[in-house]
């Protein structure tokens, strides 16, 4: 009964132009978020502990999958009529516009955003960049000395990495789909027909390279996101990371609450949480990310965003497109 | 033709010995019956002299070769045998006249058109003439026997070997088969091997049988040698009927046994050694008079079996109780008495083994 | 009116008598039999049919003009059928070895085919990954260090290696057929065959070959069916290799934006092509099953391998190795190391993988509960049904048994892939709503474990003679009370071992699992496909020893009860 009013209040205050902040009684009351995200799946737990440990009573029921896979998981579930997401966080711009123009986002600004560049946020105010990363080129170092190692997105296309290479894949991460579009900004679609022959291995995830290149059995990764390349150098493990003086892709990932969220006051107090200073510095310090938070520093041995020539994607274009990307992608990469 | 002769041959499994130091000599063109109980060792035998078993010790010899010992054992295949085996062994993928033909097809200079004539040949000699296509699943259990029969005696055999072919049919088609069997050698005349446990059928089919316990030989002979002179008390009870009785010499050709004496068949017995005496219960008569061995009796129990009475009859003053085959004629009931007359010559001394 | 009175009574009540009162309870198992088969798949064969405006073949024409699904679909019968292959070059020799000659350590290599039987091809799959990747896989690192040599002994991201790898699970099928007709094959039909003067080869080629032959198309066709159906072990092997088979297609038909109705104009040839197939193995099994014709007598004696015994052992062992002993070994030390890679040294080892997987993923201890859930809930529901079902269809308690008969037996031919497309049609619309709930995993389980219940429990009451049952009744017991006092009891062993099959193919099952979750409902081999998505080796490793562990422990309990070989090859 409770809960039902207060999904009601919910509902009313969502449709609001205002941001209200939320009652942390009334979350606790809730007691879980529901949180489907394409974050690594280390580091989306490292934040769902941190916010059990802040809001003692609220479970975080983490739902990780690639980006792609989120989407399929939550248009599935609306269309069975299941109401399950609460807040929902992927690597694809190109989702948030879709899901707003569905009308099934909530409105709702997450404390102290406006301070964000524009970049991390939406005009209209239904989602906003929690975490931003680059897509790079890294290489195994036992195998590869840094002389040898390609040092643009065209070096790849050599006929001596055939069966070197490995990618990640549109079709699942929303951070290679982003990739592939700027790239072929850059390079036309050619670029992926040549890249195609090079007997690329195909992983799914852009968390994925690191580890192939890590192990060895793949020496050069063409894609994957930066920050789990910097985890994994972090680690220990012998990879080196190549920023491509021609451009790198900006990915900025958004995150939204559902309008139909069945915890909205936990999914709000969750996303004030995430957008908040301390879990921002996390998500820079211990995952690698970088954010669009003003007051966040960064490790000094990453190079500074504005050190990089950031090839920028419009979320309205990778929505429209998306489709197409994928298809192209498995066109000249065979599945 | 040869024979196959038998000597010393052992076979073990772990600690038993299937067949131990076994002796026979089976003479061209004979059948010999190996005879016995389940575990005597005739199956065993049978395979030793197939060739699928490598004996411990001892030789098989079929004529002048010596095909199996324990150093080396000519292959199944190279022995010049056939087998009909229990379960007939008939493979239900072929024809009858695949089946038959089978064994043909081994021998090289056969030609297709004479193996052909064979195999017609023998299926008229069993009678399933016109049954060449049918596939043995189709057959009843007497023609498959037949199928088997014509199989092993088409290619020719030196040596025919038979295990228990018979144990598989009903009573009637069985008798009508002994005398089948019992034919057909006769118009082959191949050596043969028979393995049975049924007695009758040994004693209608075979020259002679060799009766088998524990892997050794117990007796071999002609049927009626066996029947109207065994020699140890295994083969007088496995053989028929037969009524034991332990006494003592009285005479070189006499035992008594308490009050009771009897002529026996025997010479130069030890007076007061013990003896065992086999009757055969159709050798004791319900005689009015007679010279030698005449013994009052009461009958405890009859039972008409259609062509004998079987009786049960108590010898008076004594605890001996023996077991009579009678005409149907006269009929005596449980209660009377009459006089049993035994011909010396039906006393048989065993030993007790 | 009271004069009548005396008379009225026993006239109804000796109608009523006539009537068998168990009659409800067998008509309403065949109903839940019928409800379960013919609802999914009537909206399956509607769907692919029916578009915006009523019925239309666009479906069909799309699905034939997509090249993509086209390669896909060749791709899977160039697998299936290679597969058949293998797992006839693989499981007949084994069978032949064990079944008829005095090879040693038959009990050993029975287990070992065992074992390959329950390992689930997606771990298998994956720990073939670890050790056959062309770079980093443990072999291809051995070899180069024996060698020196820069390229890969082999690719497991391939054909021929996904052939490999799905082949050396799907044997046991092969096995377990050849090796139960070589049972029933009589030693003296080769031996008379010897005796007439036919070589140990010419016996061979003339007499067990062609009695064996039907047992050997079977095997063929049942693991071409198997292949045809798998998805993780294409989706492990193939995708990263750039190829797809229709199970990935279909799959990959469900994400957004869906094209379910593609998805089921696929599924419906699919089926119809598995169906053929199963028809084609009845007939041969059917009308050439060479039971023993003739007398009793026939023994089985073993052939003696002289001095191959050691070298056929070896044989049996090295294909063992490849199926058991190399992916539980690669798993045990992915379980254990930081990074699977890197040799098992001190400081590579770490319990973390473990901690990671049941502490901090927050999807595993959910899945393991929805999994034993999932796995005791259809196991008691279907061992149950199986054996009313079975039941109906042996004591011919109703009309049109036959049909009962045949359903339960039906789903063998719907891939999981294809049952989870239709059961997602039918039920992501009113009146029943289960997407997003248990309840259609367990429906997708319980249909697609019907058929082994059913044969466990057919096999089980044909061993129970019906005069048991007739004294019951004849001293007035009502057929139903038969069922649960004299029939039941005896069935006991086989109605556990029933149980049984199905639990452990529901942990393991994947293809229809991976179409149906939700987030809320996932199960454990659901968690482990994502987590190869995130290459997180060491924590599918840990899960995948987990559900190892959990199938052998039934496996054990299965053959304590029956007291006989799990996959019913007899000694």
């Amino acid at each position: 009964m409770i809960k039902s009013l207060v999904f009601l209040a919910g509902m009313a205050f969502g449709s609001a132009a205002l941001a209200q902040a939320p009652s942390v009684e009334a979350a606790k009351k809730e007691g879980k978020v529901v949180w489907y995200t394409s974050l690594a799946v280390s580091s989306a737990e490292h934040v769902a502990k941190l916010f059990e440990a802040a809001y003692p009573g609220i479970k975080v029921e983490v739902h990780r999958t690639g980006s792609q896979r989120v989407l399929q998981r939550v248009m599935q579930e609306l269309k069975a009529n299941i109401k399950n997401a609460d807040v929902i966080h992927t690597s694809d711009a190109g989702h948030f516009v879709l899901l707003k123009e569905k009308k099934l986002l909530m409105k709702y600004a997450p404390k102290g955003v406006e301070a964000f560049p524009a970049g991390f946020k939406d005009p209209q105010g239904f989602y906003y960049g929690l975490r931003a990363t680059v897509t790079v080129i890294a290489y195994n170092t036992k195998s590869l000395s840094a002389a040898d190692a390609p040092k643009g997105w065209k070096d790849l296309l050599a006929p001596k990495w055939k069966g070197k290479l490995v990618t990640a894949h549109p079709g699942y991460s929303g951070i290679i789909a982003t990739h592939v579009l700027a790239l072929s900004h850059l390079y036309g679609w050619d670029y992926f027909k040549q890249l195609g022959q090079n007997s690329v291995m195909i992983v799914q995830s852009a968390v994925d390279p690191a580890g192939i290149v890590a192990s060895g059995e793949r020496v050069v990764a063409v894609n994957g996101g930066e920050y789990t390349f910097y985890q994994t150098k972090k680690k220990g493990n012998p990879l080196e990371i190549v920023y491509p003086k021609e451009g790198v892709p900006l990915v900025v990932s958004p995150s939204a609450i559902m309008a139909a969220a069945p915890h909205p006051n936990a999914a709000k107090l969750f996303t004030d949480f995430t957008f908040g200073r301390e879990i921002q510095q996390q998500l820079a310090d211990s995952e690698g990310l970088y954010t669009g938070h003003p007051e966040v520093t960064y490790p000094s041995d990453k190079p500074k965003l504005k050190d990089l020539k950031l090839l920028q994607a419009d979320p309205d274009e990778l929505e429209e497109r998306s489709a197409e990307i994928k298809k192209r992608f498995v066109e000249y990469f065979g599945a | 033709m040869s024979g196959v002769r038998l000597s010393g041959l052992t076979k073990r499994y772990a600690d038993l010995a299937a067949v131990e130091d076994l002796h026979l000599e089976v003479q061209p063109g004979e059948l010999v019956a190996l005879l016995g109980p389940s575990g005597c060792g005739k199956t065993t035998t049978l395979r030793l002299v197939a060739g699928f078993l490598r004996p411990e010790a001892g030789e098989i010899w079929v004529g002048q070769r010596c095909i199996s010992s324990s150093a080396a054992v000519v292959p199944p295949e190279r022995r010049r045998m056939a087998m009909i085996f229990q379960s007939y062994a008939l493979w239900p993928h072929m024809t009858v006249e695949e089946n038959v033909a089978y064994g043909l097809r081994f021998k090289p200079d056969l030609a297709r058109t004479e193996r052909d004539r064979r195999v017609a040949k023998m299926l008229k000699v069993v009678q399933l003439s016109g049954f060449e296509s049918r596939y043995p699943g189709e057959l009843s259990g007497g023609q498959q026997q037949r199928v088997a029969v014509a199989r092993a005696l088409v290619v020719e055999p030196e040596i025919l070997l038979l295990d228990e072919p018979l144990s598989n049919l009903d009573a009637n088609l069985r008798e009508e088969m002994r005398f089948e069997i019992r034919r057909l050698h006769e118009a082959f005349g191949i050596t043969t091997l028979y393995v049975t446990h049924d007695q009758a059928e040994a004693m209608v089919i075979s020259d002679r049988v060799a009766v088998l316990n524990k892997g050794r030989v117990a007796q071999v002979g002609t049927p009626e040698d066996l029947f109207r002179r065994p020699r140890s008390r295994f083969v007088a009870e496995f053989i028929g009927n037969t009524n034991l009785v332990e006494a003592t010499a009285s005479g070189p050709s006499s035992v008594a046994k308490g009050p009771l004496s009897l002529q026996i068949a025997a010479d130069g017995l030890a007076p007061g050694s013990p003896v065992l005496v086999s009757i055969r219960p159709h050798e004791i008569k319900f005689a009015p008079a007679s010279a030698a061995n005449m013994l009052p009796a009461t009958v405890r129990r009859a039972s008409y079996l259609g062509t004998a009475v079987d009786y049960e009859v108590q010898v008076n003053a004594s605890e001996l109780v023996l077991r009579v085959t009678a005409p149907v004629w006269p009929r005596l009931k449980p209660g009377d008495t009459a006089t049993l007359a035994i011909d010396p010559a039906a006393c048989v001394p065993v030993s007790d083994a | 009116m009271s004069a009548q009175a005396p008379a009225l009574p026993t006239r109804l009540s000796s109608r009523f008598e006539g009537i068998d009162r168990s009659l409800p309870v067998w008509l309403l198992a065949a109903l839940a039999l019928v409800f379960l088969m013919a609802l999914p798949l009537g909206w399956l064969a509607l769907v692919s049919v029916t578009g915006e405006r009523g019925f239309t073949g666009a479906h069909y024409l799309e699905a034939l003009g997509d090249a993509q699904l086209r390669k896909a679909f060749w791709n899977t019968l160039v697998m299936a059928f290679w597969v058949g292959l293998g797992s006839l070059a693989l499981g007949a020799p084994l069978a032949w070895l064990t079944a008829r000659t005095d090879v040693p350590g038959r009990g050993l290599i029975r287990s070992l085919v065992l074992a390959s039987f329950v390992t689930p091809p997606f771990l298998g799959a994956f720990a073939w990954v670890m050790l056959a990747g062309p770079n980093a896989g443990a072999l291809n690192e051995l070899w180069r260090a024996l060698t020196g040599a820069e390229g890969a002994l082999v690719n497991i991201f391939s054909m021929p290696g996904l052939i490999f790898v799905v082949a050396i699970y799907t044997f046991p099928y092969v096995y377990v057929m050849i090796g139960n007709t070589l049972e029933l094959i009589a030693s003296d039909l080769e031996e008379a065959g010897s005796i007439l003067g036919a070589s140990r080869f010419s016996v061979a080629r003339t007499i067990t070959i062609p009695l064996v032959a039907p047992a050997i198309f079977s095997g063929f066709i049942l693991s071409v069916l198997q292949a045809l159906a798998l998805f993780g072990s294409p989706a492990i092997l193939a995708l990263p290799a750039g190829f797809h088979t229709i199970t990935t297609q279909i799959w990959g038909m469900f994400q957004y934006p869906p094209r379910i109705e593609v998805a089921a104009a696929v599924s419906i040839p699919l089926l119809v092509a598995t169906a053929l197939l199963l028809l084609v193995q009845k007939r041969l099994l059917g009308r050439r099953g060479y039971a023993a014709v003739g007398g009793k007598g026939g023994q089985r004696r073993r052939i003696p391998l002289g001095m191959w015994r050691y070298p056929a052992l070896a044989g049996c062992l090295a294909i063992m190795a490849c199926a058991v002993f190399l992916p539980y070994g690669i798993l045990a030390k992915a379980a254990f190391s930081r990074a699977w890679a890197q040799p098992l040294t001190w400081d590579n080892f770490t319990l973390r993988n473990w901690t990671f997987t049941f502490f901090d993923y927050g999807s595993t201890q959910e899945a393991i509960v929805n999994t034993l859930e999932l796995g005791v809930m259809s196991a008691c529901v279907g061992a149950a049904l199986a054996a009313l079902l079975a039941y109906v269809a042996r004591r011919k308690v109703i009309l049109g048994h036959q049909l009962v008969s045949f359903l339960a037996l039906a789903p063998i031919v719907i891939p999981g892939v294809v049952l989870a497309v239709a059961l997602f049609i039918a039920y992501t619309r009113p009146p029943l709503l289960l997407y997003g709930t248990l309840w259609i995993l367990f429906l997708a389980y319980v249909t697609k474990e019907m058929p082994v219940g059913y044969s466990q429990a057919d096999a089980t009451f044909r061993t129970i003679p019906p005069e048991l049952e007739e004294a019951g009744r004849g001293l007035g017991a009502g057929r139903l009370r038969v069922f649960a006092e004299v029939t039941a009891p005896l069935a006991r062993s086989g109605i556990i071992a029933s149980w049984c099959f199905i639990f452990i193919g529901v942990i393991r099952e994947l293809s229809a699992s991976i179409i149906l979750f939700t987030p809320g409902t996932k199960v454990m081999s659901v968690v482990m496909f994502d987590l190869k998505e995130e290459g997180q080796f060491g924590a599918i490793a840990v899960l995948g020893i987990f559900m190892l562990a959990m199938t052998f422990g039934v496996v054990v309990l299965v053959q304590r009860v029956l007291g006989r070989d799990f996959m019913g090859v007899r000694e």
